[in-house]
């Protein structure tokens, strides 16, 4: 693979053009390249491509930990298909997406657009911001439970100010999930934040005030400038949230384990649970791919659609 | 850039040997397994996996390992420690993998899912003289699995109800003595429950789960080895303790997914009682402000009953110097360690010899009558092979029935669909 680089043209070769005074020069610049890709490579090839062409056997059979092991065919399969647990897990995953994705960028844009360049102190509040990204996210969850938790900050202060019970958060069904985003935004938008900083301050100025001068108000202004401007950010934000959501953890985990019931189980939990808790790699590799190919057919379907909205020509 | 090619030469050898030192380091991982470990009964370099909670705990169990070279000086024991959970997701596939090191932490509730993998122990014990009649019966038996002694244990407990003195004395409520009534328990929550602190706090954790249970109705989690949540007796017993919560209000709503709440509740002064074992007692009295006292579970109508769950050290099948691991064993759980470890205020010891030095760490007035009580009260609690999953849905749906989301006899239903018969 790494070794093709010896026959593409430099860019901006005319075609046609004589080349072979450049190629051993182009030689040697691929097996440079290959030399120095070779571990990455190989540890591509060992730590992910063969572990998970070993899940997708691994998910055809019946495999406890301790015991025989059997061949089942697409059984895993369709028992995660029929398993009421197994549906719910998925729909609490796609619930945490759909709340969590949007959120998130409305929020960190919103605070992006806010904090423009002609801020004072942007810089302040860009490292505060960042701070819970920064933070161990199992730090982060306690803090929330305690403000979650009957009893805890949320409940007590309703009770002393105003006598009245705060909702059992976490040991409810209801509530469970929008706790967990609304901790999870808090935790998590400060990356999307930087990363629309960042292309928020490479508009030129020099256009935003023409267009000021023509007259164009604040919100002409970014939906005409700025957010063509920062399509290529918005796109990698949203493809790499969606990715990370997709695999969420941490937050339930440590914040309800999953419950109250299966109401805020993830598929990862699924996966973790039924592998190292429960010991039945067969079943834990079949979700572990059906969560696979659900991420690559959200992943193939926004670089499909980036051609509508993305503008790349800036 | 200029590059010869006896650069490019020296490059591509640096690169290999970074691959091949990577590739050693990668396949030398493995030298800790004690599983390889050869020598005789009487000389060996053996290995313990056991779970700790941090630096502190990891030396006084060396401590504890040390004792097999005191007494045998050809016989030395490594201490290999890892947290509570990842414990265990590494002992299943090293002993799977048949390189798990010879000496194992087991626990009672956890032992139906590793038995196969490790050694029964009973030849041993006779060729040694290991007398089974020297520790205390209910967790002696729970370390059996299908009549064969799997591992021999170091720490014991039937679960009794830790109170709040205090709460009891201020709310005009008699301490609670060894024989007490359910309706006397539910009286006294419903007086203690008042001003934002409940009587009682509970979450629904397996041991407590099946104490409540089996004081109510006698009901047991398993018939003839296979799950039966779905028992009426059972149903009867676990909504009665799901009413608790549910109904009677004398404990709070559970909250999802945190293992510490029952002792935030209990040693925060906000709840008056928890069911717990007595491994907690000494950690719990030196964090709490109140007077702290014990007494056995409510007698339902055919008395009180309890569980007794505890942990040993066992064998994996694939240790090559038995005889010098158990000899190990017999001296990490002879009288001398556990009376040290009792005095230090950890384990309540499983050999009835040490169990003065237990009670005096305590200090706790009635504390002896009180587990006596218990213990003979108490049977082993007895687990399928998925238990680790059965305790996983209990507490998902339990939480569920118990803050009254769903009814009880629901949640037990689920979970015998989901974890099937249990083996």
């Amino acid at each position: 693979m790494a070794t093709d680089t010896t026959t593409v043209a430099p860019p901006g070769a005319p075609a046609g053009a004589p080349r072979a005074g450049r190629r051993p020069a182009l030689r040697r610049d691929g097996r440079y390249a290959s030399v120095f890709l070779a571990p990455s490579l190989g540890g591509l090839a060992l730590f992910t491509l063969f572990p998970t062409a070993m899940a997708l056997g691994i998910s055809l059979f019946d495999w406890p930990v301790f015991g025989e092991r059997s061949f089942l065919g697409f059984d895993n399969y369709s028992h995660l298909l029929h398993d009421p647990v197994f549906r719910r897990v998925v729909l609490n995953t796609v619930l945490f997406v759909v709340l969590y994705v949007p959120l998130n960028v409305v929020v960190s844009l919103g605070l992006a657009v806010w904090l423009g360049p002609q801020i004072r102190g942007r810089q302040v509040f860009r490292v505060l911001f960042f701070i819970p990204v920064m933070t161990p996210m199992v730090a982060n969850v306690m803090v929330w439970r305690l403000l979650f938790q009957p009893g805890g900050l949320i409940d007590g202060g309703l009770q002393a100010w105003f006598g009245i019970d705060a909702p059992n958060f976490l040991g409810s069904s209801s509530w469970a999930m929008p706790a967990i985003v609304a901790m999870s935004i808090w935790q998590g938008f400060g990356y999307n934040f930087l990363v629309f900083s960042a292309a928020i301050d490479q508009v030129p100025q020099s256009q935003l005030e023409s267009a000021q001068i023509d007259g164009a108000g604040p919100l002409q202004r970014f939906r005409y400038i700025t957010w063509p401007m920062i399509t290529p950010s918005m796109f990698f934000a949203t493809t790499m949230t969606l990715i990370t959501s997709f695999q969420v953890f941490a937050q339930p985990f440590i914040l309800t384990q999953g419950g109250p019931g299966v109401a805020t189980q993830t598929i990862v939990m699924y996966v973790y649970n039924q592998g190292w808790q429960f010991l039945q790699m067969g079943l834990a590799s079949a979700a572990g791919w059906v969560l696979f190919v659900i991420i690559m057919g959200i992943t193939a379907i926004q670089f499909f659609g980036q051609k509508r909205w993305v503008n790349y020509d800036v | 850039m200029k590059a010869s090619p006896a650069r490019t030469r020296r490059w591509v050898t640096a690169a290999l040997s970074v691959l091949a030192l990577t590739a050693v380091a990668a396949c030398g991982g493995n030298n800790g397994s004690g599983g390889s470990s050869s020598g005789s009964a009487d000389k060996a370099d053996l290995t313990w996996s056991f779970w700790v909670a941090g630096s502190e705990d990891q030396a006084a169990w060396q401590k504890v390992a040390d004792q097999a070279h005191t007494d045998h000086a050809g016989i030395t024991v490594k201490l290999q420690g890892a947290p509570w959970d990842s414990y265990w997701s590494k002992i299943g596939t090293t002993l799977a993998g048949g390189k798990a090191p010879c000496i194992i932490g087991m626990q009672s509730l956890r032992m139906a899912s590793y038995a196969s993998a490790m050694l029964p122990l009973d030849d041993l014990m006779k060729k040694y003289g290991l007398k089974a009649e020297d520790f205390d019966k209910p967790i002696m038996d729970g370390l059996k699995a299908d009549g064969k002694q799997i591992a021999i244990p170091y720490d014991s407990g039937p679960m009794v109800i830790f109170y709040n003195k205090d709460m009891f004395k201020a709310a005009g409520v008699a301490d609670p003595k060894p024989g007490w009534t359910m309706d006397e328990f539910k009286a006294a929550a419903k007086k203690l429950t008042a001003a934002g602190k409940t009587g009682l706090v509970t979450t629904p954790g397996d041991l407590g789960t099946m104490s409540w249970v089996r004081t109510m109705t006698g009901a047991e989690p398993l018939s003839d080895g296979k799950l039966n949540f779905t028992d009426s007796k059972f149903e009867q017993g676990f909504s009665q303790y799901a009413d608790f919560v549910r109904t009677d209000k004398i404990a709070p709503q559970v909250p999802g997914g945190n293992p510490d709440f029952e002792t935030q509740q209990f040693t925060g002064g906000k709840a008056a009682m928890q069911l717990n074992g007595p491994w907690s007692l000494i950690d719990t009295k030196g964090k709490v402000k109140f007077d702290l006292g014990i007494a056995p579970i409510p007698a339902g109508p055919d008395g009180s009953k309890t569980y007794t769950a505890g942990s040993g050290f066992g064998i994996s099948r694939s240790c090559k110097t038995p005889d010098a691991a158990f000899q190990a064993i017999m001296s990490m759980t002879s009288e001398k360690p556990l009376t040290v470890l009792a005095e230090a205020g950890r384990a309540y010891p499983a050999r009835t010899v040490a169990h003065p030095a237990w009670f005096t760490a305590a200090g706790i007035d009635g504390a002896k009558e009180t587990i006596d009580y218990a213990s003979e009260h108490s049977i082993p609690l007895v687990t399928s092979k998925n238990w680790v999953q059965v305790a996983d849905l209990l507490n998902r749906f339990g939480t569920q029935a118990l803050n009254g989301e769903i009814p009880p006899d629901q949640a037990l239903k689920t979970i015998q669909d989901q974890a099937g018969a249990g083996s």
